[in-house]
């Protein structure tokens, strides 16, 4: 079920009134019951899977906070192999097998034959993290086990944020679970708004930049060097708006059932530097690793060597978290080289004390140019359908060559340039604190122009929007 | 409690609401109103060109209008098929009953039962309180979408629709298709087989025959126009091709009030004219339009009432 759907619409819209009318004790009965219609009304059977990473993490849980429990240690590592069997199983068998065969065929063996036909569960990644990191917070102390089974697998499976995050934690979670929520119009409003621009961003700039992009990225061969650098400047805005929309619209949905989901985007675009970019982008991911690998590897509390090698691992596991295709693993890679290169030129700076120029306005809208370009760059390896493609297109992004295609409409593209300009004058504004990025902030706009700028939105969405893609972060 | 109730949740929802609806109205008789212009429907124009791409590229209507001194109404719409445009002929026919020529889109492909955009349909939305038109979206659509697009208005709409009602407003019927083509690009998409192949259905040769004996048994004239195409598609299937161009010669011939011109000696082979292997760019539109402008001028006596 989409939430650019009518089905989720109405879903919604029946849930909101039985939830509050049903008195506290039955609510998160529902909210399971909800949640695990939402995720098996695509397929029945991955509910089971969801479940049982739940039921491992809650049984982990407990046993790691118990004062009878000897090796505290072997409960977390054999609970956090359990919860990611299935991960590995579904998203990564094949590709540990395939990198294996190009190694095995070279001396004789093809294990071809071993390749297992599945269907990736979606959200996996995201529910098995979440699950995960109630686990590790109880055995760090952070926080205590939950007692009842029904919190638990509500939070798991909590519907807004299931599919493609944001990776929410127990400590924020769980509370929420055990509070009363009462039906509050403003928080209505404030989720309502948030879901109407999440669902602009989607169907009406995402899904409407993919009608250029898709076919570029799927057969690179056929298109010049401008026509591959205007459809990676899309595809760069259409991750955004996909995954950034779906945020907004989880949050936004949250928000009305009464619930505060964490931020998981600011501005990203904005950032003047690879690290401020990961602060700003997918924060609750960033987030969630740097606690549960960063910091357990030394951090940054190591020799400098070991240093490196933690920020690689860190950025090339996030690379893979994404997909098991080494076109990830190359976009990791390169997030980690930016992360370092800049991390020379601070140091650089400091040595020959020209902090001055930090200040300067122009030197930090130069920098956001320039970390917009990397990030950029490395979208090309994320998108690509294969390496191979991936290197050929690196090869000709800048090139600047041919003739450019202008999409199986022209309209359309230009439709598309306009929208970009449209989502970049918005964040500006939000950048310069002129409208809210989120929700609870005040806007310096009379509320009769926000409501009206809201009608707009609508009939934007009514009329531009595009309702059939699904959600690009589903496949992680 | 007046003061409360005005205040209550229920009160904001239920005007929000309707602030929506009523700006949804009126962008729907805004766009729709466009619309109208651009296409030439409820006119009392005589002439009327009816077709999908080929034709709405590869005429140029401000011209015609100008040499023959007549308006004309330029219904074309992306990706039509057969169907459609009898549709197409009808919503013509019901809002304007001055009609005396229709000129239509024909080509060898036009009876494949597909490759054509299969949701056409969509691009009649605006139109469906037409009762023809209304019945044929009805079929095409589920229950849940039909009266979504009932009560919600715009959303019969897209951008496509809505440049075509900017450019009703503007009256710019010009073909804004810049370029050349580029032959080797379309080769190799032919080689992986990307294509539309000949395939003609009868039951799509039948909707054809039918939309031309409604049209000549009301007296109106009928010009298949076969808007030149590449030889880089029209030399694929050569025994196929020549066959379809046949069937149209053989309509001709059979009934007096149509007349067929195809154009493709010195047309076909000259990439310069095209902007993609089936598409005129600008430069080809105004050649194609000053030879069919003579051509219709040759035949003045045959198209008269």
């Amino acid at each position: 079920m989409l939430f650019s759907s009518w089905e989720y619409i109405i879903f919604f819209a029946v849930l909101i009134p039985v939830y509050f009318r049903l008195e506290q004790q039955y609510r998160n009965y529902l909210l399971c019951i909800a949640s695990y219609y939402f995720y098996m009304s695509w397929r029945w059977e991955f509910g089971f899977l969801m479940l049982f990473v739940s039921i491992v993490n809650f049984y982990t849980g407990k046993k790691i906070a118990s004062r009878n429990t000897g090796n505290r240690k072997a409960w977390l590592f054999g609970g956090i192999f359990i919860s990611l069997l299935p991960l590995f199983y579904f998203k990564y068998a094949n590709f540990f097998l395939e990198s294996m065969n190009v190694i095995t065929s070279e001396a004789g063996y093809d294990i071809s034959n071993l390749y297992v036909s599945v269907i990736l569960p979606v959200g996996i990644s995201f529910f098995t993290f979440q699950a995960l990191s109630y686990s590790i917070d109880i055995y760090n102390e952070k926080i205590k086990p939950e007692t009842n089974l029904v919190n638990f697998i509500g939070f798991v499976a909590f519907f807004p944020q299931l599919i493609a995050g944001p990776i929410e934690r127990a400590s924020n979670m769980l509370p929420q679970f055990k509070e009363k929520h009462v039906f509050n119009f403003d928080h209505f409003k404030e989720g309502a708004m948030l879901f109407i621009w999440g669902l602009f961003k989607k169907i009406v700039i995402a899904d409407r930049l993919a009608i250029y992009s898709d076919p570029v990225f799927n057969s690179p061969e056929l298109y010049s060097g401008q026509t591959i650098f205007l459809a990676t400047l899309f595809f760069t805005f259409q991750i955004y708006c996909d995954f950034s929309g779906y945020s907004d619209m989880a949050i936004g949905s949250a928000r009305i059932l009464g619930f505060k989901l964490m931020q998981n985007f600011n501005l990203p675009y904005l950032s003047s530097s690879i690290g401020e970019f990961w602060k700003r982008w997918h924060i609750s991911l960033s987030s969630w690793f740097s606690d549960y690998l960063y910091i357990p590897l030394g951090g940054n509390r190591v020799p400098i060597r070991r240093w490196v090698f933690n920020i690689y691992v860190v950025f090339l596991v996030s690379g893979l978290w994404h997909g098991a295709n080494w076109t990830f693993v190359i976009w990791g890679g390169l997030h980690a080289s930016y992360y370092l290169v800049e991390y020379i030129g601070k140091k650089i700076i400091s040595y020959f004390n020209i902090e001055s120029i930090r200040n300067q306005k122009s030197y930090k809208y130069f920098r956001i140019f320039v970390t917009f370009l990397l990030v950029f760059y490395s979208w090309l390896f994320f998108r690509a359908n294969s390496l191979s493609d991936a290197l050929y297109m690196s090869g000709k992004v800048f090139e600047f060559s041919g003739s450019l295609w202008f999409g199986s409409s022209s309209v359309t593209t230009l439709l598309s340039l306009a929208l970009i300009i449209f989502l970049i004058v918005v964040e500006l504004l939000q950048y310069n604190k002129k409208i809210p990025v989120y929700i609870n902030q005040e806007s310096v706009f009379p509320k009769w122009l926000v409501w009206a700028s809201y009608i707009i939105l609508l009939l934007g969405i009514s009329i531009f929007g595009i309702s059939s893609n699904a959600f690009i972060y589903f496949q992680f | 409690m007046f003061t409360r109730r005005l205040n209550s949740p229920f009160i904001y929802l239920l005007g929000f609401i309707s602030l929506f609806l009523g700006a949804d109205y009126l962008v729907h008789k805004g766009i729709q109103t466009g619309l109208e212009k651009y296409y030439g429907i409820s006119s009392e124009n005589e002439i009327a060109f009816v077709g999908h791409s080929h034709l709405m590229l590869g005429v140029d209507k401000e011209r015609f209008e100008e040499e023959i001194g007549k308006k004309v109404s330029k219904y074309t719409i992306e990706g039509v098929n057969v169907y459609d445009r009898y549709l197409m002929l009808n919503h013509l026919m019901d809002e304007n009953k001055n009609l005396k020529t229709i000129v239509y889109g024909v080509n060898p492909w036009m009876f494949t039962g597909s490759g054509l955009s299969e949701n056409s349909y969509q691009l009649f939305l605006p139109f469906m309180n037409n009762e023809l038109i209304g019945n044929y979206v009805k079929k095409e659509m589920d229950g849940f979408e039909y009266w979504q697009k009932k009560i919600i208005k715009s959303s019969r709409y897209n951008e496509r629709l809505v440049s075509g009602s900017m450019r009703g407003y503007l009256g710019i019927w010009s073909n804004l298709k810049f370029g050349n083509l580029d032959p080797e690009k379309y080769r190799k998409r032919i080689e992986n087989g990307d294509y539309r192949q000949i395939n003609s259905l009868e039951t799509n040769r039948n909707i054809f025959e039918k939309s031309i004996n409604e049209l000549t048994s009301q007296g109106i004239n009928v010009v298949l126009l076969y808007v030149p195409t590449t030889d880089l598609y029209n030399d694929l299937e050569p025994r196929e091709f020549s066959n379809e161009l046949d069937y149209f010669r053989k309509i001709e011939k059979e009934n007096d009030r149509v007349l067929y011109f195809e154009y493709l000696n010195g047309w076909e082979s000259n990439y310069d004219l095209f902007f993609d292997p089936i598409h005129l760019n600008p430069e080809g539109q105004a050649l194609l339009t000053e030879q069919f402008i003579s051509d219709i001028e040759k035949n003045e006596e045959k198209l008269s009432p």
